[in-house]
């Protein structure tokens, strides 16, 4: 029957996962924690490693870090509210800024940590939640579907952590065209109609 | 106050989902977000468009002895951030302000800037920007300046007016170098703002510029 085995359908994936907060957040369940950390780990890894590569170690901080507030914060997650895979990128991204402040050369006496909040306690409203499964599936598709260089610059925003201005210096592009690339790219995925 | 006309641009928005934004710029962004619900919803999405970039990636398998680690201290866990004390700064000011505010507006050390303006330094960011808050008078105006680099604002109390229109509570805007504007509050009562600037002010007028040299001293 082997060939019948198909592989879990991302939703029917997305929905188990989000089982296991639960089993977090009422039992304090380990073995959905280490289910968890499968599905994440390598996720979070990756994420670290494309901003710097080959920093093993960093990257092992940065799941250490991010898992950590999985395991804390499982009761305050509701998945009515925001979906898992955003939820975990949101803190992924939050702990990597808190990374790079701790560990900058240069000083700032800025705490991010009320800057950025904005998945713990606010989410969408039902009507929205409807949306959001089909908003998933329709930001997948439109980004295999961009041209190669709005991809190359949401890759360095996104995933390389880089600012406009690094991205304009690295890709050797004036400013505006950074800039301009972000938003065509955006247009493209609809992720600004506001509804 | 979920009466902003002017939101942060859509590129600016999608660096701060992505968390590449300078803190500074990140704090204007979020001072906008707390009482804006349609950059609050364009936000979430941007946060997804993030999400399926990173869930894109090529997986990097994780060490059993990581997942272990991790395991065996999971026991031993508090959480230190839900065991902060309940705040006591005034409603109205933006949570991510509340690092730097102890009660509210009126309390913090505010300096004489002009008989119009004052002002009160909260920090500077690693890029050297200065993140301040200034006061305008009810019907005062700031002096026509031009900045060397950008200056982001958001109104947090009050409104007032410049050459591109009427600015009111929570609105977001940038002057990038090349903009000169002299904002002037509006009669009814003072403005009061969050301004970070990139580089120091320069003031345009005649007397005003023999004041340049002394104002980018402190930008050294």
């Amino acid at each position: 029957m082997q060939a019948m085995t198909k592989r879990k359908a991302p939703s029917d994936k997305l929905a188990a996962l989000s089982a296991c907060m639960t089993r977090i957040a009422n039992d304090r369940d380990k073995s959905a924690f280490a289910e968890l950390f499968d599905h994440y780990a390598p996720q979070i890894r990756a994420y670290s490693l494309a901003r710097d590569p080959g920093a093993d170690l960093v990257a092992d901080d940065l799941v250490q870090e991010v898992m950590t507030r999985v395991w804390l914060k499982a009761s305050k997650y509701n998945s009515n509210l925001a979906n898992l895979n955003t939820w975990i990128f949101t803190l992924a991204r939050n702990c990597r800024i808190d990374y790079l402040r701790r560990n900058s050369r240069y000083v700032t006496e800025i705490d991010p940590t009320d800057i950025f909040n904005d998945m713990e306690d606010e989410g969408p409203g039902p009507f929205q939640m409807a949306q959001q499964g089909r908003a998933e599936e329709s930001i997948r598709a439109g980004l295999e579907e961009l041209p190669r260089e709005q991809a190359e610059i949401l890759t360095k925003v996104y995933l390389e952590g880089k600012s406009h201005q690094q991205t304009s210096e690295e890709l050797k592009l004036p400013l505006g065209t950074v800039k301009s690339r972000v938003r065509l790219a955006l247009k493209k995925l609809e992720v600004l109609v506001v509804r | 106050m979920d009466k902003a006309t002017n939101h942060p641009y859509d590129e600016l928005l999608a660096a701060y989902s992505a968390g590449s934004l300078p803190l500074s710029q990140a704090l204007c962004v979020s001072a906008h977000l707390e009482n804006c619900k349609s950059c609050g919803q364009k936000l979430q999405r941007l946060n997804r468009v993030g999400s399926q970039l990173m869930q894109q990636l090529k997986p990097a398998r994780a060490s059993e002895q990581l997942k272990n680690r991790l395991l065996d201290s999971l026991d031993a866990l508090t959480d230190e951030a839900a065991e902060h004390e309940p705040t006591k700064v005034d409603p109205s000011v933006p949570r991510c302000l509340h690092q730097f505010i102890d009660s509210n507006y009126n309390d913090l050390a505010w300096k004489r800037v002009s008989a119009d303006i004052h002002s009160v330094e909260l920090c500077r960011d690693s890029n050297g920007a200065k993140v301040e808050l200034l006061k305008i008078k009810p019907g005062g105006s700031a002096t026509t300046h031009t900045h060397l680099g950008d200056e982001y604002t958001v109104i947090l109390e009050g409104s007032f007016s410049d050459e591109g229109g009427l600015y009111r509570q929570g609105d977001f805007m940038v002057r990038t170098d090349n903009d000169q504007h002299t904002p002037v509050a509006t009669q009814d009562r003072e403005c009061i703002c969050l301004a970070v600037t990139e580089g120091p002010i320069q003031f345009t007028g005649l007397v005003s510029r023999l004041l340049n040299p002394f104002i980018r001293r402190g930008y050294a």
